[in-house]
């Protein structure tokens, strides 16, 4: 009985130690031999150490910190396959600028189309128009500087917002644009615009549109859970935010001249399904108020349309121009 | 300085399908793992909560952001969301364990030795500001220091998502004396699952009922009575004999838990191999399946024989284990494991 009592306490203290040393950043006894590692590392699928390895890299530029961490990974065994797909989402705060990523390639999604005309305005313009139009616009603008672009409709086709994503996720791009033109019958002396990404919000005005915009989803509420679950802090939230900050400041510039009464209502956060499913920095853009008559009217004229589509390429090229040349902090 | 009086120990079992935990003043709770958060402003008119736990969770599971956190025991890595749901699970029991305003709370995790290796810090992080101080462990070594059972025995944990070996012979347990399989609970219902919808390719039946009737009907070997489900067969509700089906998805853990065994075994020092070998102890759900440890001791009878036994509590081991250690655990010793 007294020696299970002293086995006991020794099995504690061994347990207490253990967690200290994870606590205070040590390999845990019975990891710190090298052969063990060694053996780990080796049973560990690529898949998990490939992505961990730029973990570690990227963790050790920005927080100088990058020992500490590998003990929670190094052990990794491969005997659990499902891991690796959890293990690859990108770590928070990730910062993409560290990649030298470049922005070469853009998918612009036009709004509604097909049986869906989305909201309408005096004169009976429709918004799956305006956007198609405007779409092409910006198309042959940013290829102009010399970004690839795709489209999800180039004609007037029905598209689920499924549809859609799957179009966009096909392509790969480096970031998606919706494009989309508001509606506010409660307002109509107003003449907005404002850039959304993903997120949530309570505001009222704005559930109501993302409702409208999500209606022809083609998603069940079953998709929509496992689509929420899939919205990770990842490193796309602060890209989309760089991208949206871009596009509703080029749209502002560009759009202020032509409509002194503006009204810049900057960038905000939505539950908009093409951004949440989409796999690249996403934005959605309500490129102008088609509940607004005068608004509504000027929309008739391809020149005003050719504005708007150059102040939004303008914001996107902008962006692009950032990601693709950073200024250097160094020299 | 704190008195003994004003600490609360408890012990938690934190596992992929059940969540149990028991406490210094005698409560026990167990808690089916899920959490789900209202979807919209409409499901928490109806729900007329924040956050659902367990079994009321499962329940209203169409309205919910549902997460069983412990997937293949393992919190999701990168998910800030099944974080959280360990975070509010764990605040949920030690709720229920009853905390006094102003108790301190010491205590001892168990969790999936998988879940031990790979998220540890995931979970330190999810236990901050729930409990004052935080000890976590693996889940077959609380079993076998609540059964006192620290010397020349082997605890094979079937839980839901992994089966965890542990051998302990007098220290404590380093990656050698210990295996994982993936081969548990949730394999079983996968298998059942895919077995019964050849068997009725019109039937219908979700993975809940499949879980309810592997809880109710599973078993290894001979059958004691044939195993009837009662589910809608093209509209209409029909009696399936699933006595075939029940054997062949209970059976398909059999063979890979009997060779990670042997294969332990056979790394034990040969002067305690076979003490080791007559004390086999199963814990966790999986540990209850009839004739599961007979089907073992018969694997063992080519290595000389053995002794397999269930834990009786297979719900509450692992917690009282825990709460065993708590209790042991010297108070000045807590202090390093704030949480
Ligand atoms: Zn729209």
């Amino acid at each position: 009985m007294a020696s299970s009592g002293r086995l006991k306490q020794t099995l504690v203290r061994d347990a207490i130690r253990e967690n200290v040393d994870v606590i205070e950043g040590r390999l845990p006894k019975g990891l710190r031999r090298s052969d063990r590692i060694r053996r780990a590392i080796f049973r560990a699928s690529v898949f998990v150490i490939v992505p961990l390895a730029l973990f570690l890299s990227i963790n050790a530029l920005t927080t100088g910190k990058g020992e500490r961490t590998d003990v929670v990974f190094v052990s990794t065994p491969a005997a659990v396959p499902a891991p690796a797909a959890a293990v690859l989402h990108a770590p928070k705060g990730l910062e993409p600028s560290l990649f030298r990523l470049s922005v070469r390639s853009v998918v612009l999604d036009p709004g509604h189309g097909g049986t869906d005309p989305g909201a309408t305005g005096a004169g009976g313009v429709r918004e799956k128009d305006v956007t198609l139009d405007v779409a092409t616009r910006v198309r042959a603008l940013l290829e102009e500087g010399h970004l690839a672009v795709s489209m999800t409709r180039d004609g007037d086709t029905t598209l689920s917002l499924k549809d859609r994503v799957l179009l966009a996720n096909a392509k790969r791009p480096d970031v998606f644009v919706s494009i989309h033109v508001n509606s506010l019958p409660a307002v109509r002396d107003k003449r907005v615009v404002e850039t959304y990404v993903l997120g949530t919000t309570t505001d009222a005005r704005v559930q109501a549109l993302a409702g409208d915009e999500n209606r022809e989803s083609g998603y069940t509420l079953a998709d929509y859970r496992r689509l929420l679950e899939g919205v990770l802090q990842d490193a796309r939230s602060g890209e989309s935010k760089r991208l949206a900050a871009s596009v509703q400041g080029g749209l502002v510039t560009g759009l202020k001249r032509a409509v002194p009464r503006l009204e810049d209502h900057g960038v905000k956060e939505a539950p908009f399904v093409v951004l949440i499913a989409t796999e690249m920095p996403g934005i959605l853009a309500e490129v102008s108020t088609v509940s607004n008559d005068d608004e509504a009217r000027r929309l008739k004229d391809s020149a005003y349309r050719q504005t708007i589509a150059r102040a939004l390429a303008d914001g996107i090229l902008a962006y692009a121009e950032s990601r693709n040349h950073p200024p250097s902090k160094r020299s | 300085m704190t008195s003994k009086k004003d600490v609360l120990h408890v012990g938690i079992d934190l596992g992929t399908s059940r969540s149990a935990i028991a406490a210094s003043n005698g409560t026990k709770h167990v808690v089916e793992s899920y959490v789900g958060w209202p979807l919209d402003m409409v499901a928490r008119k109806i729900v007329k909560k924040t956050i659902l736990f367990g079994a009321e969770a499962l329940e209203a599971r169409s309205m919910l952001d549902l997460h069983r956190p412990l997937e293949r025991g393992l919190i999701k890595q990168g998910s800030a969301k099944d974080e959280e749901a360990v975070h509010e699970l764990l605040k949920h029991l030690i709720a229920l364990a009853g905390r006094q305003e102003g108790q301190r709370v010491e205590a001892v995790v168990g969790v999936p030795a998988e879940a031990l290796r790979v998220s540890r810090q995931h979970l330190r992080g999810a236990v901050k500001g729930i409990a004052d101080a935080l000890l976590i462990v693996s889940e077959p070594f609380a079993v076998a220091y609540g059964m006192d059972a620290l010397l020349h025995t082997m605890v094979i944990d079937i839980g839901a998502g992994t089966t965890d070996f542990c051998v302990m012979n007098g220290r404590y347990p380093t990656e050698e004396d210990q295996r994982t399989l993936t081969h548990a609970g949730d394999s079983i219902d996968d298998q059942l699952m895919k077995l019964v919808k050849t068997k009725a390719p019109e039937g219908r039946f979700s993975i809940h009922m499949i879980r309810e009737w592997k809880e109710k009907f599973s078993f290894v070997g001979d059958p004691k009575q044939p195993v009837v489900a009662r589910f809608p067969v093209k509209g209409k509700p029909a009696d399936v004999d699933i006595t075939a089906e029940m054997k062949k998805a209970c059976e398909s853990i059999v063979g890979p838990i009997a060779e990670t065994m042997l294969d332990l075994l056979s790394k034990v020092e040969p002067e305690y191999q076979e003490k080791v070998q007559r004390n086999i102890v199963l814990a966790g759900g999986g540990s209850q399946i009839p004739g599961l440890a007979a089907a073992l001791e018969k694997v063992l009878l080519d290595v000389g024989g053995g002794r397999v036994k269930a834990v009786e509590d297979p719900v509450f081991a692992g917690a009282n284990g825990g709460l065993a250690i708590a209790i042991d655990a010297p108070e000045g010793e807590w202090e390093p494991l704030g949480a």
